[in-house]
């Protein structure tokens, strides 16, 4: 037993020279004919931080399956190469022996926490360790100080926000002190303000603590200047590894959909280098560019609102929801007073625990005003955030039969046998058919709802399926219905709707068109708002007409 | 924000959620001994009060509530099914004819007797583990499964997670099942069931596989679970055991012994009466006095 008292604020040193290793790495799950992972040789240094990038399906999961050992213990299937976490063979290591030198984060932490309290769930990894109490006392301590969250140690875990469980999830897998730590899309369910807390998080613990970290995810523009290096998947093999900016010139060659905004913003305008971030993106501009446009440059194609004619499809006025989690009631909405017209595109946008899914829920008649009212006179069509909730059938025939169900199908994009398993298809099919499913019969004339609300349908999706979404929201809005969404993803906000309602604390504290309210702050601002800051300036194409400007007037200059 | 469970488990400073895990096991153990194995209508009923009394004592009414509300709705269905699929009996109270798939249908008032018995078992039964869902620490259960279960993070799983995943699943399906547009084929209780049966092992599995990440079948050195002592713990013991020993008394000696068929026979004796009163006395134990 360790000596009482003594915990170290540095991660365990990896028993081996590498902190993960994989040679020739081939594997193929239990119920499939296809490798999920093809010839991966990849190693991960002590004190790394590596951005696992690529598309939906590309093996980046999988990856991190096999490195803490779920892969092949867990999940079966067939395995061929070698795979080294901290000099142990995954092979003859289960995730229970690997526990103390690779830490895991899923993708959704509702399934990763297991204890009824937040301190209980740290204490756990420690307890089966078989640490002393008061070593896992001060442990538990420790962790909680350097992740922000002494305050929810007391709380039990039900009571906690997206964002809370997050954090909590991460602070569990590095209680141990373990040298690495895999981290599979974390921010997906957080909302921009935390998602960057979050990565700016892990990366101090990786400079102070050393820990190396691997860490998936889709919406890259959040994480790459963090990054020391970037692995791309494709197709289970790994397509690129090498440094962010290098990877930002591959991307922009061969796969645009990984490349960030900021990214093709410079690329459309051949300014070179092309930006790691933000900040990045802003010091190439100074360098580039010292005498920045005047400030009446702005876009004049500010995006329309419907028509004030269009009828109301959804109107709130004094609507006050209380809701008590198991903790005491509270108020999630307080007098939200809110109007929305047939074909409008609105993304509902604000922190985690703001009120989103509870406005949309109250629409729907879901949850009971204890004030105010709403009404939905066209009708309503709520696809709530977990798509799998609308799947109960074994094929996909039974979900939705006859001509009105095909129909509905062909609405939303789907086209797949109908005797394949609903769990069986992709993140993007399984939405496309909730949604048919909450649509089917509903999608002609007159039974077409008013108002489509779909909470956080991204999480998960890469930027090809985000497209596909944005398309169905516009052909949505074309045949009548106004479309409403809930999201996190800034980006994707920006690619759909025309108008944004920013939530904060139960109340709307912003609702105007998308580009005045997503260019008009820090956190709810697409990247091209955050590089250029300029009034109405939120979309890669926008950005790169201003480069153009600044170019052309920098070179009238010149001359 | 996510709506809690009304069966989670919630921590509070009352009895039953700080005592250990053993005497409140015993107790509630009593009382679920005779909600599914005894035939008597009266014990039925008076464990079946005991156990909401005790639940409500505990800080647990949601749990209840929801229980009798969905036990209620179980009784019911069982009732109206054995009267209509099962013609024994010596008493018709009604001749329905014919019927497609059923046949000759008899309503009888022995067919009506028997589902009720059934049904009242299930009403006990659901409100039993209602409170214990409801009142009991997942987390407690799971560090005694840890001694005796080491390797078998699944099962500690299944034993402490599943009721309240099962839970959330229900409510969360349930509300989707009625946002599904008219075309769509509605989601029937089968269906529903499969489904909750497939999501609640899938989520139970993924916890497992948290479990093992957590190292929970990591040979270790001897864990330090430390075992807390409650003041009630000695309250729990006493009635747990007089409780359990009535319990196993009823079953065995069958003190009202009730037959439904072919005719209603209750065969009353004075022991009955007294193992009811003691099980309705029983839900008082989790009672305490409040601090003014």
């Amino acid at each position: 037993m360790a000596e009482a008292g003594k915990v170290n604020l540095v991660a365990s040193p990896p028993r081996s020279g590498h902190a993960l290793e994989f040679s020739g790495l081939d594997y193929t799950y239990a119920a499939s004919s296809e490798p999920a992972l093809r010839g991966i040789d990849l190693v991960v240094e002590p004190g790394e931080f590596i951005v696992l990038a690529g598309g939906s399906g590309s093996g980046k999961t999988s990856l991190l399956r096999a490195g803490c050992g779920l892969i092949p213990h867990f999940h079966g299937g067939e395995i061929d190469g070698t795979a080294l976490v901290a000099g142990r063979p995954i092979t003859g290591n289960g995730p229970g022996q690997l526990a103390d030198v690779v830490g895991y984060v899923a993708q959704d932490p509702e399934t990763q926490i297991v204890s009824t309290t937040v301190a209980a769930e740290l204490d756990l990894p420690l307890r089966f360790r078989g640490d002393h109490p008061a070593e896992r006392a001060r442990a538990v301590e420790e962790v909680a100080l350097a992740l922000g969250i002494p305050h929810l140690l007391s709380r039990t875990v039900t009571t906690l926000s997206g964002g809370e469980l997050q954090r909590v999830a991460l602070a569990v897998a590095l209680v141990t002190r373990p040298p690495l730590i895999l981290l599979d899309e974390p921010t997906s369910q957080l909302d921009p303000v935390s998602g960057d807390e979050l990565i700016w998080l892990l990366r101090r613990l990786n400079e102070e603590w050393g820990v190396a970290v691997v860490l998936a995810e889709h919406r890259l523009e959040r994480c790459l200047a963090a990054a020391d290096r970037v692995v791309a998947m494709d197709e289970g093999r790994i397509g690129f590894d090498g440094t962010p900016r290098d990877f930002l010139a591959w991307a922009i060659e061969l796969r645009p959909e990984l490349a960030t905004p900021s990214a093709m913003m410079f690329a459309g305008a051949g300014v070179e280098p092309l930006p790691v971030g933000v900040r990045d993106a802003r010091q190439i501009l100074r360098h580039e560019f010292p005498a920045p446009l005047d400030q009446g440059w702005g876009p004049d194609n500010e995006s329309v609102p419907a028509s004030q004619d269009a009828p109301s499809v959804l109107e709130a006025s004094g609507l006050w929801v209380e809701l008590d989690p198991g903790d005491g009631p509270r108020d999630v909405l307080r007098g939200i007073d809110l109007e929305v017209r047939a074909g409008e595109k609105v993304a509902l946008m604000g922190r985690n625990g703001a009120g989103k899914s509870t406005l949309l829920r109250a629409a729907a008649g879901l949850v009971e005003p204890v004030g105010g009212r709403t009404m939905v006179p066209e009708g309503i069509a709520l696809l709530t955030q977990n798509p799998g909730d609308f799947l109960v059938r074994d094929r996909v025939g039974d979900e939705l039969a006859g001509p009105e169900g095909e129909a509905a199908m062909k609405a939303v994009g789907l086209e797949v046998d109908p005797d394949r398993d609903p769990r069986d298809l992709s993140g993007g099919e399984r939405q496309r058919l909730a949604l048919a499913i909450a649509l089917a019969g509903r999608m002609e004339g007159r039974a077409l709802p008013g108002l489509v609300c779909l909470d956080e349908p991204t999480r998960g999706m890469d930027r090809g399926l985000k497209c596909h979404l944005t398309d169905l929201a516009k052909r949505l809005a074309a045949q009548g219905s106004a479309v409403l969404i809930a999201t996190h993803d800034v980006e994707f906000a920006v690619s759909f709707a025309d108008r944004v309602i920013l939530l904060g604390d139960g109340e709307v504290i912003a609702d105007a068109g998308m580009q005045t309210v997503l260019s008009g702050g820090w956190y709810f601002a697409s990247e091209a708002a955050r590089v250029f800051d300029r009034p109405g300036l939120v979309t890669v194409e926008q950005g790169v007409d201003y480069l153009n400007d600044l170019r052309n007037g920098a070179e009238g200059e010149g001359r | 924000m996510k709506k809690l469970s009304p069966i989670a488990y919630v921590p509070k400073r009352e009895t039953i959620q700080t005592a250990s895990l053993g005497p409140v096991a015993l107790y509630l153990g009593a009382y679920l001994l005779v909600c599914f194995f005894s035939s008597d209508p009266l014990v039925l009923v008076a464990a079946t009060a005991g156990a909401a009394v005790a639940g409500y004592g505990s800080g647990a009414g949601r749990a209840v509530n929801f229980s009798l509300k969905l036990g209620g709705f179980l009784l019911i269905t069982m009732v109206v099914v054995n009267a209509l699929v099962t013609s024994r009996g010596a008493t018709v109270l009604a001749r329905l004819g014919e019927w497609p798939i059923l046949g000759r249908v008899d309503v009888t008032a022995e067919a009506i007797a028997a589902g009720g018995v059934i049904g009242l078992r299930a009403l006990g039964t659901m409100v039993v583990i209602g409170v214990w869902s409801a009142c009991v620490d997942p987390d407690r259960i799971l560090q005694a499964v840890h001694g005796v279960a080491r390797r078998s993070a699944l099962t500690a799983t299944l034993i402490s997670r599943l009721v309240p995943l099962a839970a959330t699943d229900y409510a969360r399906i349930g509300e989707a099942a009625n946002l599904r547009g008219p075309a769509a084929t509605p989601v029937g209780r089968a269906a529903m069931a499969n489904r909750l049966l497939a999501g609640s092992l899938d989520r139970a599995v993924d916890v497992a596989a948290t479990l093992e990440l957590r190292g929970y079948g990591m040979e270790a050195k001897k864990t330090g679970f430390q075992k807390i002592a409650s003041r009630y713990d000695l309250r729990f013991w006493f009635a747990g055991g007089m409780l359990m020993v009535v319990a196993v008394a009823e079953l065995a000696l069958g003190p009202g012994r009730f037959e439904t068929y072919p005719g209603l026979e209750y065969q009353f004796e004075p022991l009955g009466p007294l193992v009811a009163f003691a099980f309705l006395l029983g839900g008082v134990v989790p009672w305490r006095r409040r601090a003014k």
